[in-house]
């Protein structure tokens, strides 16, 4: 029970995120979300990715997006709405969902009998050390990518993040 | 790990080093880059030799990659590591060449790191044992092969050549792809070795298909019939990358790969037969071009397509040792031809051979050296063209069809009437033109020496050569010597045919003035030749093609996000509504 | 009692219905990377319930966790592409981007 009131009030937040009118409420329900997407995770028993999805998804990103909105302003998302007309784009979205609700639902079983379960140590560094690897290297893309394109052309005096 | 996979790593790392610090460096500061490039290409080479005594027939330095790759293999045997001493010797020497030959261009980073990252590519292509990654290696030559050419991106005509040698080059990739992907999916692993080793295990028409898809693959890179029309438009690219890539490495990675896959394809039905025909056609076609072609650097790359085809049909004849001996050989030669053709270029500011004449007393060393590189071409006896294509056609002659020796043998006749036009237009007779010549600069000649003494000696190496490769080369030459070979080609009467031939093809061009009735009978024919004998419609068709179901393809790209958001849901729907009704159930 | 595995189920595709409509309705950049977020969300809690249901939970989290990275990694990129847009376009509107249209 306690795990339908998470999921119900994660999709909740989810939602506000996504039609919220105001960008600085939309990053902090999406804050929301994060969080009890955390917590979803720790009861599926992946505590150490649900403290990553708290600190990283939760915390740094959503301090990313204060700072972006803070520094490009506050554009009302509602002038900019989608060519798609949005009883269009529901219908597209829930038809697919839909179809795949009731194949996959009805095949889902609880959680296999676990083995001696691997420490999350060894399979990260051992078993998925390229994963690590290509991580490393994303992040530095990234990392790269941000300073270019903050870099670049016309910055406002006083408004640069850091 | 050990010594031979360290260095076999280094070689293909060391370049890629040098191209990323080449390029880091900026291009405001030329003499840095100039001596960035040339030591790092240079310790390449060091490396490279390195590995000489130290091939193994064992894969070394085996890297997982995950399920969808298999494991990063490399596999330094004899052939292997003949091919990657061969990429970064002469690559560096190119390198060296191209100090004075770019002297004072612009985006010199561009130039070198390109350069660098295609010798590591190319030492990579030739070292790995996984199929994929071969193929992955194949398309960064691919690549750099058409940044080179487009070099002077300012030139339309420079464009339009890289483009097309991408396009015609990737059509191959896809011949590749097929047979790597068709591996994996009857072998469950890219592993080459292996699958030379089990080859006969695989149903036929599957080894017929991937057989045929890798011949696909090695006709478009080693510029064969009917993809041959991209490498003369290649030479839009600066000449030492003409040189280096389409003469002595890329264009042989065709050659490499039949070479590389014999053993496993000998038995396909028609695919020796077919690879042969291919050699046999493309040679003599090219020859015929050769002849008519006007521009220096066409002329030598019609010759490099011609004699690409001689390797094809000694490894379509079954003569594996004599198509890798003449690839040594012709690397050496044909670099030294091009690099020389680069000084000549670079002096008088043309490739119009008909402005030319008369230059070798004002360009000694170019002249000397590109003479000697031309009577190697043309299969003078003692340079080491020489013996190479003697062998090549006593292969041809031991283990193909006779109407096909025959045109080998009318084709080195053409070569040696090619050879000496083109070295007469440009070194001898009148100066036609007032053409300002400058003998080849320090650098230049650093690296045209080192390739003359090769070319007047490589052929002594025969003998350990054909023990190197080991059973890469066929079983039937692992134990000769230099000079069992030496004897076996001299005293054999198909030689002694093939110099009459040779000497009658020289003697066509002495006499050219008596024989202009004839010249005027085959006017048609050479009308034809400098069309490309509408071999080009071919190649135009695939690149028109190409590049028109792109812009159709632009239409989906509007730039809307919704809209694409929209059609991958679409997708989704579709998919999933097929695995609903149980469609694919069956499969 | 609905078991847990039922309810991570509902709470995949609801995720990723959201976040595939909030993709689909607007154009404002901050608004996309808002609802790529929740997409990816939804991802995140589907690898690890495969990987519970599989018995596999350890691979299931080095997976999310090379996930969570890109997407971070995708989503302070865009942020910083949509600063820059505001700047030299004065608009978050997404079609600015869209240069690759004639």
């Amino acid at each position: 029970m306690f795990d339908l009131l998470v999921v119900a009030a994660m999709l909740a937040c989810a939602w506000m995120a996504v039609r919220g009118a105001r960008l600085l409420i939309a990053a902090l329900w999406l804050a929301g979300a994060s969080a009890l997407a955390a917590l979803l995770l720790y009861r599926l028993g992946a505590p150490e990715v649900a403290v990553i999805e708290l600190s990283v998804g939760a915390g740094l990103v959503t301090v990313l997006f204060v700072f972006a909105i803070n520094i490009s302003g506050e554009e009302p998302p509602g002038a900019l709405t989608s060519p798609v007309p949005w009883p269009l784009a529901a219908l597209a979205v829930a038809w697919p969902l839909a179809l795949a609700a009731t194949m996959v639902l009805p095949t889902v079983r609880p959680a296999a009998v676990l083995g001696p379960a691997d420490r999350f140590a060894t399979v990260l560094w051992e078993q998925r050390g390229l994963d690590t690897l290509l991580q490393v290297v994303l992040i530095v893309g990234g990392v790269l990518a941000v300073l270019g394109l903050l870099a670049a052309r016309r910055p406002r005096p006083g408004k640069e993040p850091r | 790990m050990s010594t031979i996979g360290f260095l076999a790593l280094l070689s293909i790392a060391v370049p890629w080093l040098g191209a990323a610090v080449v390029r880091l460096l900026g291009d405001g500061r030329p003499r840095a880059q100039h001596g960035t490039a040339v030591s790092f290409a240079l310790a390449g080479a060091a490396v490279a030799v390195a590995m000489i005594p130290r091939a193994t027939g064992v894969g070394v330095l085996d890297v997982p990659l995950g399920s969808a790759f298999g494991r990063l293999t490399l596999l330094p045997d004899g052939l292997g590591v003949f091919l990657a001493v061969v990429a970064e010797v002469i690559g560096s020497l190119a390198v060296v060449f191209s100090v004075d030959y770019m002297r004072g261009e612009r985006q010199l980073g561009r130039y070198y790191a390109y350069v660098l990252f295609f010798i590591g590519a190319m030492v990579g292509l030739v070292l790995s044992s996984n199929l994929l990654l071969l193929f992955v290696f194949w398309e960064i030559t691919a690549l750099c092969s058409y940044a080179l050419i487009s070099f002077y991106n300012d030139d339309p005509k420079a464009v339009a050549a890289g483009i097309k040698a991408l396009i015609v080059t990737q059509v191959g990739g896809i011949g590749l792809l097929a047979g790597a992907l068709l591996l994996y999916a009857y072998q469950g692993s890219y592993d080459i070795p292996t699958f030379l080793a089990t080859a006969g295990g695989l149903p036929p028409t599957v080894l017929a298909v991937m057989a045929f898809g890798f011949l696909v693959a090695a006709a478009a890179k080693s510029a064969q019939f009917p993809f041959q029309t991209w490498l003369p438009d290649a030479m839009e690219a600066p000449t030492p990358v003409s040189a280096l890539i389409h003469a002595a490495t890329m264009v042989n990675a065709g050659v490499y790969l039949l070479a590389r896959f014999y053993p496993a394809f000998e038995g396909v039905p028609y695919w020796t037969l077919a690879v042969l025909s291919v050699g046999t056609v493309t040679a003599l076609l090219a020859a015929v071009m050769a002849i008519v072609s006007t521009d220096l650097k066409r002329v030598l790359a019609y010759s490099t397509v011609s004699q690409l085809g001689y390797m094809v049909y000694a490894i379509g004849a079954g003569g594996l040792f004599a198509s890798q001996f003449h690839l040594l050989s012709h690397a050496v030669f044909k670099a030294l031809l091009f690099l020389s053709a680069g000084a000549v270029i670079h002096a008088v500011h043309t490739r119009d051979m008909r402005e030319m004449g008369g230059l070798g007393a004002r360009m000694p060393v170019a002249r000397t050296v590109m003479v000697i590189g031309g009577l190697a071409l043309a299969g003078i006896p003692i340079l080491n063209g020489f013996w190479s294509k003697e062998l090549v056609l006593e292969a041809g002659h031991a283990g193909g069809p006779a109407w096909a020796w025959a045109f080998m043998l009318v084709g080195a006749g053409l070569t040696a009437l090619y050879t000496l036009r083109f070295l007469s237009m440009v070194f001898y007779g009148e100066p036609r033109g007032r053409l300002a010549a400058h003998d080849a600069g320090v650098a230049m000649q650093v690296a045209l020496v080192p390739l003359a003494l090769g070319t007047l000696t490589t052929w002594l190496l025969a003998g350990p050569f054909g023990a190197y490769l080991g059973p890469a080369a066929g079983a039937a030459h692992a134990a000769e010597t230099t000079r069992r070979i030496v004897v076996q080609v001299a005293t054999a009467p198909a030689t002694a045919l093939a110099l009459a031939v040779v000497a009658l093809g020289l003697a066509a061009w002495w006499r050219r003035a008596s024989l202009s009735g004839v010249a005027r009978a085959l006017g048609g024919v050479g009308r034809a030749a400098s069309n490309g004998f509408g071999f080009e419609a071919i190649n135009r068709g695939i690149v028109r093609a190409t590049v028109a179901s792109a812009e159709a393809l632009r239409t989906t790209q509007n730039g809307v996000l919704n809209w694409n958001v929209a059609a991958i849901l679409a997708g989704l729907a579709a998919v999933l509504a097929v695995l609903a009704l149980g469609v694919v159930r069956g499969v | 009692m609905i078991p847990l595995s039922l309810v991570a189920s509902v709470a995949v595709l609801g995720l990723v219905g959201i976040g595939l409509f909030g993709l689909l309705v607007t154009r404002h950049l901050i608004k996309v990377v808002v609802g790529l977020q929740v997409l990816v969300k939804g991802a995140l809690v589907a690898l690890v319930l495969a990987g519970r249901i599989t018995g596999q939970v350890q691979v299931a989290q080095s997976m999310a966790l090379t996930v969570i990275v890109a997407d971070t990694i995708v989503s302070v990129v865009a942020l910083a592409l949509a600063v820059q847009v505001r700047r030299q376009f004065g608009t978050l509107d997404v079609r600015a981007l869209s240069a690759l249209r004639r």
